[in-house]
């Protein structure tokens, strides 16, 4: 659809018909100043196409001229079908007609559809118009900081870009009817679809559970007072029973009836009793006559018995004294040929030992003195060998001495060396000539000597030559360390020189040979010590006097022997006499403890027939067949008594019952006089706190509380429906319209800003932010130019794809720019140039000066004469 | 024997509390309802005296509950005993049954005032010279027998009149024998069988009469309550009834047409006068469309103050989809197809009851916003 003239008529100031005509294709410039009617012709247009003409709405009267009157527009549009007039008018005489080359082809109702088929092209497609209003494209976000409003603001240059698809997504229309919806539903419910607390869904559901509490309890409460009421209608039944003067009686009846009864069974029971002791006793004398005629009968017996024992018992122990006799007597004879075997033993081995005795010291004597002689000498070798030892102890050994000498030989060596490097000195004596001295010391002739300290000479007759020695004289150091080293030796000796210690090792090589020499002979002595020569000594017995009555050995020997065997044979006799007493000793006693135990036996069986007096078995006799027949009576009467005997243990039980059924009411009566009183007060309590009428109240209560909770619930839902229903034919709608438009828009803000980039908020689909050179630019703080640039830019994209799809729509800018600067304004120029290619494009402006270089062809607005 | 007369009634169901009846804020419906209820025995009282009877027998459920609140019993006793020259004959009912009431009848038997009879056992009571009366109370909630079963064999002095009382239904419902034979008058050779425990008038026969509540406490009977002033005397009894009740409870339908101005269908079902005393429930049926369901909820916003209770439900009424009305939404787009799938949900029949129910809610909701935004 392209535009090619509007007509107004009545519209506003255009109270005579005011026309545009001869819009082309591409760019459309209608550049008039302020209050010249461009946006009475952008509402007249909108009208035309938006406005049903029976509508009397406000924006319809809103185009009637102050004067009053029916406002007429009518616009020329090419289709493919070709040049058509679309006319309406409105309010008076409301007019809607098409008409093609002057030739209607639809009016009224009909002419709306084919205005609607034109815009949408079908019931859910974009409009055939893309409007940008005067100031729709200006953003409050610059001046207000608010973040929601900021939204809203976005809201609405998005609304404004799919404004004119508001068919399409529903705009803000389809806004408004999701705030409502979304409002209202947060009166109710919170974001996350619960109950809001505070909110009345919730409040209703506090009040049916509150209610449901109440119910509850109350249902309880009302509940125990019927219990209550049952409860003593129980009681006070029972009560009455129980206190029925008859029912009372009949109780007391039962119980003396009882009563009696178990006195007459407790009577014939203590008679039964009395029976029952005759009979023991009866039994108890039978039991007794005839023991006692049995002990009788026992006694008699034993006491025959016992005497009989006795004799035999009296004969076996005089046997027994007699044996006993004849065994001391051949003990006693025994007992003597025994001592005197010990006495003559006795005195053979004394004979014997004497003999042996006298033997041993003659064979010792020549023994005796060897071992003497061994003894004193060892004693005197011992006896040098500790002199010698102790001699050889003093004075140097044989290797002390060699040391010495060998210091001593030093010592002269070094002498010598030190003689010779020192002066030496020879002296000639001339015959006669006095003595020369060195030092007091003669010196001889023709003898070197050596003067390594100088000295004096003493020249007789001529007086004293001092010889002295030059100074470090050599070799006299070691000569000192020699000296001193020997002095240091013989000193530790304790010797005085060198002879001396010859001297001393000499008398202790002497002292040594003497040891070894005393140590031989002591060896040879006695080689394992002095001490077991003394021990062999002291065996050797001392000779004795010698006395002549001794036997020799061997015939003492025979003799001891002899008696030995004597000894022997006397102890065996003596030992076989004492075991023969001992037996007719302990035979002897006990055939006499055999005869004190039948005598015993034969006091005791007398002393029982004592016991038993004077009476006789036969009395006996008599005694016991009575006391049987006693027996045999009492025994019957007993059998008797038992049989008639009333059962004492159920008549017991009887009373025991009617007792308990007497105690039994009467505990009941007061039991049930207190509970019936408490009863009474609780049911008139709870009467008097009406429970059954609050019961009742608060049933109604749930109830319309209950109603009132479905009554929320439901519109709760309703609302929920309806927000899902709006959103997701929202969401589809911007599905379907938003991706192609942000593709179309990218190549526009890129001829404005190369490079340039709009994002999307994906929950509200509404431009975000400008991404320039990288850096993100919300749209809220982007200038009030670029906004406008934007949304401009985002219309034209809208153009485009609807040109795209074939679709051509007029887009139509009413004052557009009006933060724009003239060099940017320029650059949209270029922009809408490039655009108006292939998409009509309609400029209403009042900056005149601006738009007036910039192309485009000029429109004007013209008053139409008739 | 001059003929007896005395009033009957039944029902009196004191201290009920309406709770169920909202109340708003600023009102006081509910006060209003218990106080009708206790100005009923002044009325019942009055009628006593406008018809020349010196008896009101209460045909069981005078009070609503087994235990009143005490200054309900208090107020009542002391209203009935403001007239000596009338004589109250008070039948235990259902509600105020002897075993869950044990207490109250004590109370009665004890407080009440020499002119008021509770009749808490079957014996039978001389009323007045030649007139016996057989009252039959209710011992429990549900008795599940005929408590009139033993009025045939009850004897009364010859000649006298058999005056029958008794609480109960004559159809039997639940079938558990509880019901009371529709010709105990003739079965028991009653003069009249004075009944209760239907809220509404009921005429057995000639002899056998429920009166009905005094003061209607529900949306069934569609009058007001009243009493019946019977006259016995040679013949069948003279029953008149007089209206004793203050408000109308009034339940009706409010039958639409897709074409038809609901505004107006509305208001020319509201009854012109005594609105302030009327309860009314309105149950719109048939359909109307989306324009007009709007006009009928503000039609009755509008009426509903006048009310002592307005009710409009509209569950029952059936939603028309006009394009027309659609396209007051929208002629296309999101909003469009938003009413679109809310409509087809509304009309798809393999879908649930309840969100066709909610679906056309939503709809009509969505049309609201829409109407309320271009008004």
């Amino acid at each position: 659809m392209k535009l090619r003239a509007v007509t107004l008529e009545n519209v506003r100031r255009f109270t005579t018909p005011a026309r545009i005509d001869g819009i082309g294709d591409g760019l459309n410039v209608l550049c008039e100043p302020n209050e010249h009617g461009k946006s009475t012709l952008f509402d007249a247009i909108q009208a035309l196409f938006f406005k049903a003409h029976g509508s009397r709405d406000r924006e319809v009267k809103e185009l009637q001229p102050h004067a009053g009157g029916a406002p007429q527009v009518s616009v020329e549009v090419e289709t493919e079908q070709g040049l058509h007039r679309i006319t309406k008018r409105w309010l008076s005489k409301p007019l809607a007609e098409v008409t093609r080359d002057g030739r209607l082809i639809a009016q009224a109702d009909e002419a709306e559809d084919w205005i609607a088929g034109l815009l949408s092209g079908g019931q859910s497609g974009p409009a055939g118009l893309v409007w940008v209003r005067q100031g729709m494209t200006h953003l409050t976000a610059g001046a207000k900081k608010d973040q929601e409003q900021a939204l809203e603001a976005r809201r609405d240059l998005m609304s404004s870009v799919t404004g004119e698809v508001e068919a399409m997504t529903g705009g803000r229309r389809m806004d408004m009817a999701l705030t409502r919806c979304t409002e209202e539903l947060a009166t109710y419910a919170t974001a996350t679809g619960r109950p809001r607390a505070g909110g009345p869904w919730k409040a209703a559901q506090e009040r049916v559970e509150e209610l449901t509490a109440a119910r509850d309890q109350l249902s309880e409460t009302a509940r125990a007072l019927h219990d209550a009421l049952r409860s003593r209608n129980r009681s006070r039944r029972e009560l009455s029973e129980l206190e029925e003067p008859s029912e009372v009686q009949a109780r007391q009846d039962r119980l003396a009836e009882a009563q009696q009864a178990f006195d007459a069974a407790q009577g014939h029971a203590r008679k039964v009793e009395e029976q029952e002791r005759a009979v023991a006793a009866a039994r108890l004398a039978r039991d007794h006559a005839v023991s006692r005629r049995d002990a009788l009968q026992g006694a008699l017996a034993e006491q025959q018995a016992a005497q009989k024992a006795v004799t035999e018992a009296d004969a076996a122990a005089a046997a027994a004294s007699d044996a006993t006799e004849g065994a001391e007597e051949k003990r006693k004879q025994a007992t003597e040929d025994l001592e005197r075997a010990k006495a003559a033993r006795q005195s053979a081995a004394e004979v014997l030992q004497r003999a042996r005795h006298a033997q041993a010291a003659r064979d010792g004597a020549a023994r005796r003195k060897e071992l003497l002689s061994r003894i004193e000498q060892a004693e005197a070798a011992r006896k040098n060998l500790e002199t010698a030892r102790a001699a050889a102890r003093h004075g140097p050994d044989a290797q002390t001495l060699r040391r010495l000498e060998d210091l001593a030989q030093a010592l002269a060596t070094a002498r010598a060396t030190r003689d010779a490097a020192a002066a030496q000195l020879v002296m000639r004596y001339e015959d006669g000539a006095a003595q020369v001295t060195l030092d007091g010391a003669p010196l001889p002739d023709g003898t070197s000597v050596a003067a390594p300290h100088g000295g004096r000479l003493a020249l007789p007759g001529l007086g004293t030559l001092d010889l002295r020695p030059g100074p470090g004289g050599a070799g006299e150091a070691e000569v000192e360390q020699a000296q001193r080293a020997l002095a240091a030796a013989l000193e530790k000796l304790g010797l005085p020189d060198l002879a001396a210690a010859r001297t001393a090792a000499e008398a202790r090589q002497a002292a040594e040979a003497e040891a070894r020499e005393a140590a031989s002979l002591l060896d040879a002595h006695a080689p394992d010590g002095i001490d077991p020569l003394r021990e062999a000594l002291a065996q050797i017995p001392q000779p004795q006097e010698e006395t002549d009555d001794l036997p020799p050995l061997p015939e003492a020997e025979a003799a001891l022997s002899t008696a030995d065997a004597t000894l022997a044979e006397a102890q065996s006799a003596q030992a076989t006499a004492s075991d023969g007493l001992s037996e007719a000793r302990s035979r002897s006693a006990s055939t006499q403890a055999a005869l004190q135990a039948a005598q015993d036996r034969l006091a005791r069986a007398k002393q029982a027939l004592e016991k038993l007096g004077d009476t006789t078995a036969e009395a006996l006799a008599t005694e016991v067949a009575q006391a049987e027949t006693a027996l045999t009576q009492a025994s019957g009467t007993l059998a008797t008594l038992r049989e008639q005997a009333p059962d004492l243990a159920s008549a017991e039980a009887h009373l025991k019952r009617a007792k308990s059924a007497e105690e039994n009411a009467r505990s009941a009566i007061a039991r049930l006089r207190p509970e019936i009183a408490a009863l009474d007060e609780r049911i008139r309590q709870g009467a008097g706190e009406a429970v059954e009428e609050r019961l009742a109240e608060t049933e109604q209560e749930l109830t319309a509380a209950q109603a009132d909770l479905d009554r929320i619930e439901h519109e709760v839902a309703l609302l929920n429906r309806l927000k899902e229903a709006l959103e997701s034919a929202r969401a589809s709608a911007r599905e379907s319209y938003f991706a192609p438009i942000a593709a179309e828009l990218k190549p526009l803000l890129q001829l404005l800003w190369p490079e340039a980039e709009l994002t999307w908020e994906d929950a509200a689909l509404l431009p975000e932010a400008l991404v320039r050179d990288g850096q993100e630019e919300p749209i809220r703080i982007l200038s009030g130019g670029t906004q406008e640039q934007v949304a401009l830019l985002t219309r034209l994209a809208f153009a485009r794809m609807l040109a795209r799809d074939g679709r051509h729509a007029p887009v139509i800018l009413d004052d557009a720019l009006v933060f724009t600067d003239d060099d940017r304004i320029e650059r949209m120029f270029d922009a809408l140039h490039r655009q108006a290619g292939d998409l009509q494009i309609l400029v209403l402006t009042c900056r005149q000066r601006a738009f007036r270089d910039l192309g485009g062809r000029a429109l004007r607005l013209e008053s139409v004469e008739g | 024997m001059p003929p007896f007369r005395f009033i009957h009634a039944s029902d009196l169901h004191l201290g009920r509390r309406f709770a169920n009846i909202p109340q708003p804020p600023d009102g006081n419906i509910r006060g209003r309802l218990m106080e009708a209820r206790h100005a009923a025995i002044g009325r019942l009282a009055q009628a006593a005296r406008d018809h020349g009877a010196h008896h009101v027998l209460i045909a069981g459920d005078t009070f609503d509950t087994a235990t009143p609140s005490p200054h309900v019993l208090r107020q009542a006793l002391t209203a009935m005993g403001e007239d000596a020259g009338v004589q109250w004959w008070l039948l235990p009912g259902n509600h105020d049954n002897l075993r869950d009431a044990e207490e109250l009848w004590a109370t009665l038997a004890r407080d009440a005032p020499a002119n008021v009879h509770a009749l808490a056992t079957p014996e039978v009571r001389q009323m007045a010279e030649g007139v016996s009366l057989l009252p039959c109370p209710v011992t429990h909630r549900a008795t599940g027998r005929d408590l009139t079963a033993e009025m045939p064999g009850t004897a009364t002095p010859e000649g006298d009149i058999r005056l029958g009382l008794a609480h109960g239904g004559v159809v039997d419902f639940t079938e558990d024998g509880a019901a009371i034979p529709p010709d105990r008058d003739r079965s028991a050779r009653l003069d009249y069988l004075a009944l209760g425990d239907w809220h509404g008038r009921l005429t057995v026969s000639d002899r056998v009469h429920y009166p009905g509540s005094p003061e209607q406490d529900r949306f069934k009977h569609d009058r007001r309550g009243g009493c019946l002033a019977v006259t016995l005397g040679a013949g069948a009894p003279e029953v008149a009834e007089v209206e004793t009740g203050s408000f109308l409870w009034r339940e009706a339908e409010l039958p639409l047409l897709a074409e038809q101005d609901a505004d107006k269908a509305l208001r020319d079902a509201l009854p012109a006068t005594g609105r302030r005393d009327i309860l009314l429930r309105l149950r719109a049926t048939g359909w109307a469309r989306l324009p007009e369901q709007v006009a009928l909820t503000r039609a009755a916003e509008d009426a509903a103050p006048d009310f002592a209770h307005f009710e409009l439900r509209s569950g029952a009424l059936g939603t028309l989809y006009e394009t027309a009305d659609l396209d007051e939404i929208d002629r296309g787009g999101a909003l469009r197809l938003a009413a679109n799938a809310l409509r087809d949900e509304s009309e798809d029949e393999t879908r649930a009851e309840t969100d066709r129910t909610i679906a056309r809610a939503a709809l009509a909701r969505l049309y609201a916003y829409v109407k309320e935004d271009s008004a």
